[in-house]
């Protein structure tokens, strides 16, 4: 049953003998292309249990003795703890404001009828064309007004305002829940918030995890906007304090491998574990195989 | 009456805490920019306004303008490499996984893998791989008794391998939606193409191409803005000067050094920062409306 299901085209079609081959070599090369990925991250994880004596005579080969010296050091140095924490506290805070913001704003938009509708979902899709390096600027005199310059709970609020992408994916949702489902809660006596707390956000369960995957991807793995505003050493981001090290890769060498390691195995486990709502999410939503 | 419209009214308490948080971070500073362009501004003293100045300077300054100049014609073959290269491959390999080639799920699941790794990591990848002294290429060039290069500090080859590592981390989103829009299109019509005896490559060319272009359009746009805005990779690769001969200096890097950088009389200007944003938010929106123009009429035709 499965092999023959294989063999059979975008149409149904049984391919022909030449068909075959050709999709076996291009399914060939592409598992060669894979193999570039497993490449590098093997060798990082197996250059991590070097001495940092034998990591600079030589990266690419396997070590002589395993060690774990490299996360001895990085340990050591103590602001991975900071950096991690503060990774962490920005990404689940600032993620759950996000998908909070964006879903009762795209609740707002799709369930109620009122003027100048048009004119507010287009306002709200303006994040999406804009990227951040335009406003980034401003941005940081703002934050500097209002004094969350380089303070986590200014990145939580600087993130949790990047509602654009998901209040479409949240709003293209709504759309498929039947009404009704709403006007029997409030037959019932339920307010408008309860019922959006109570009945719409248990429906969309699958959704606002596949959001949060997203958003959170995004957040733990930002570069620019914590470099521009977190310039503090203590509220510096994992993805900063790695670049810190890697701008000296040389001297820090030992380091840079182990602290890859700490910052990348949660995500490719996670990536692992939730592939296929990552999918789901960047493609806006859409529940395919 | 009166619970009628208090029941109209309930939708500013859905909208209004997002409209606020989104007009602050998202909607002022883009105003704000604008409004900067126009003043010279050191941060500290009062702002003086300066009209077009700021611009005049970008634009025709000795100094400054080969730096901008540079820098626009890098991103534009950036930005030719992401429509003729990136993209077409993007949309190649969804339709191999489409028609299901053998083993298509695990290589889906490897080719969309690098978009959870942070630009941090993929420069350090690149390191470790490219670096001339003791990256690992040169290594096993060596071994091979095969000449090695100087990758990154290669002014011929720097761009090149910067697509290809772009091509790496992040081809993968576009590919994703482009294949969820491929099986959106109904199967009948491919059903009837088959039965009318068309080939693979006709269906390829006639249907499968035609029928997506219309939803890949956003995403071909979305590339477009980010292919404009490039700045973590090639900061973090080679330095924000760019690296050798600006081979990798992109518009934002230019931004960066003079504003955040005090490259300019050794003191930051925020408002000529501010005209080098609104310059790239003109250039994105003009960018941005000619190809929604261009990508529409597609979708009339068919």
């Amino acid at each position: 049953m499965r092999t023959s299901a294989k063999e059979k085209g975008s149409s149904g079609q049984i391919y022909s003998r030449g068909n075959r081959i050709v999709r076996w070599i291009l399914s060939v090369v592409y598992i060669c292309y894979t193999m570039i990925t497993f490449f590098v991250l093997g060798v990082t994880f197996v250059d991590s249990f070097k001495s940092k004596s034998e990591l600079a005579v030589n990266l690419f080969s396997l070590p002589q003795t395993w060690v774990a010296t490299s996360y001895a050091t990085l340990f050591g140095k103590g602001n991975i703890f900071q950096s991690f924490s503060n990774s962490l506290m920005i990404t689940t805070v600032g993620t759950a404001l996000c998908i909070f913001l964006a879903s009762m704003t795209a609740y707002g938009i799709s369930r109620y009828s009122f003027r100048g509708k048009g004119a507010l979902t287009a306002y709200f899709l303006v994040g999406m064309m804009v990227p951040i390096q335009v406003t980034v600027l401003p941005l940081f005199l703002i934050m500097q007004k209002l004094h969350i310059l380089n303070t986590r709970i200014g990145m939580i609020l600087l993130y949790g305002s990047q509602i654009s992408f998901s209040m479409y994916v949240f709003a293209k949702f709504f759309r498929t829940i039947p009404v009704a489902l709403e006007e029997s809660a409030r037959l019932d006596g339920a307010s408008d918030f309860t019922t959006f707390i109570r009945i719409i956000l248990p429906i969309c369960k699958p959704v606002i995890f596949t959001m949060c995957l997203i958003t959170a991807v995004g957040c733990w793995n930002d570069f620019y906007m914590p470099m521009v505003l977190l310039s503090k050493k203590a509220k510096q981001t994992l993805t900063l304090m790695i670049y810190t090290y890697t701008s000296q890769f040389i001297r820090n060498m030992d380091v840079c491998f182990a602290a890859v390691v700490v910052t990348l195995t949660p995500v490719i486990i996670l990536y692992c574990i939730f592939s296929r709502q990552m999918v789901e999410g960047i493609t806006g939503g859409s529940v395919k195989g | 009456m009166n619970k009628k419209r208090k029941k109209r009214r309930n939708y500013l308490l859905f909208i209004s805490p997002g409209f606020i948080m989104y007009s602050i971070f998202i909607i002022v500073p883009i105003i704000y920019v604008v409004y900067l362009s126009f003043f010279h501004w050191n941060g500290l003293t009062e702002k003086t306004f300066a009209g077009l100045s700021n611009f005049q300077l970008l634009f025709t300054d000795q100094k400054i303008a080969p730096d901008f100049w540079h820098a626009v014609g890098n991103n534009l073959k950036y930005l030719l490499c992401i429509w003729f290269i990136v993209t077409p491959l993007q949309f190649l390999t969804a339709y191999f996984f489409y028609i299901k080639i053998p083993a298509y799920k695990y290589i889906k699941f490897m080719v969309f893998m690098p978009y959870v790794i942070s630009s941090t990591i993929v420069s350090f990848f690149a390191t470790m791989i490219f670096n001339p002294n003791i990256g690992i290429l040169n290594r096993i060039l060596k071994m091979a008794g095969l000449p090695q290069g100087s990758w990154f500090g290669d002014i011929h080859q720097a761009f090149k391998l910067f697509i290809l590592i772009v091509l790496w981390q992040s081809a993968g989103s576009g590919m994703m939606i482009f294949y969820s829009n491929l099986l959106d299109i109904p199967r009948d019509v491919l059903e009837a193409c088959s039965i009318d005896g068309a080939t693979e490559w006709q269906k390829f060319w006639r249907i499968l191409v035609p029928l997506s272009l219309p939803s890949c359009a956003s995403t071909i746009i979305m590339s477009t803005i980010w292919a404009l805005s490039v700045f973590d990779l090639p900061y973090i690769l080679v330095g924000s000067t760019g690296g050798v001969r600006g081979v990798l200096d992109f518009v934002n890097l230019v931004f960066y050094r003079y504003t955040f950088g005090s490259v300019l009389n050794a003191q930051s200007n925020y408002g000529f920062g501010a005209a080098i944003s609104t310059v790239m938010l003109f250039v994105i929106a003009v960018v941005t409306a000619i190809q929604n123009k261009v990508l529409s009429r597609f979708e009339y035709e068919n």
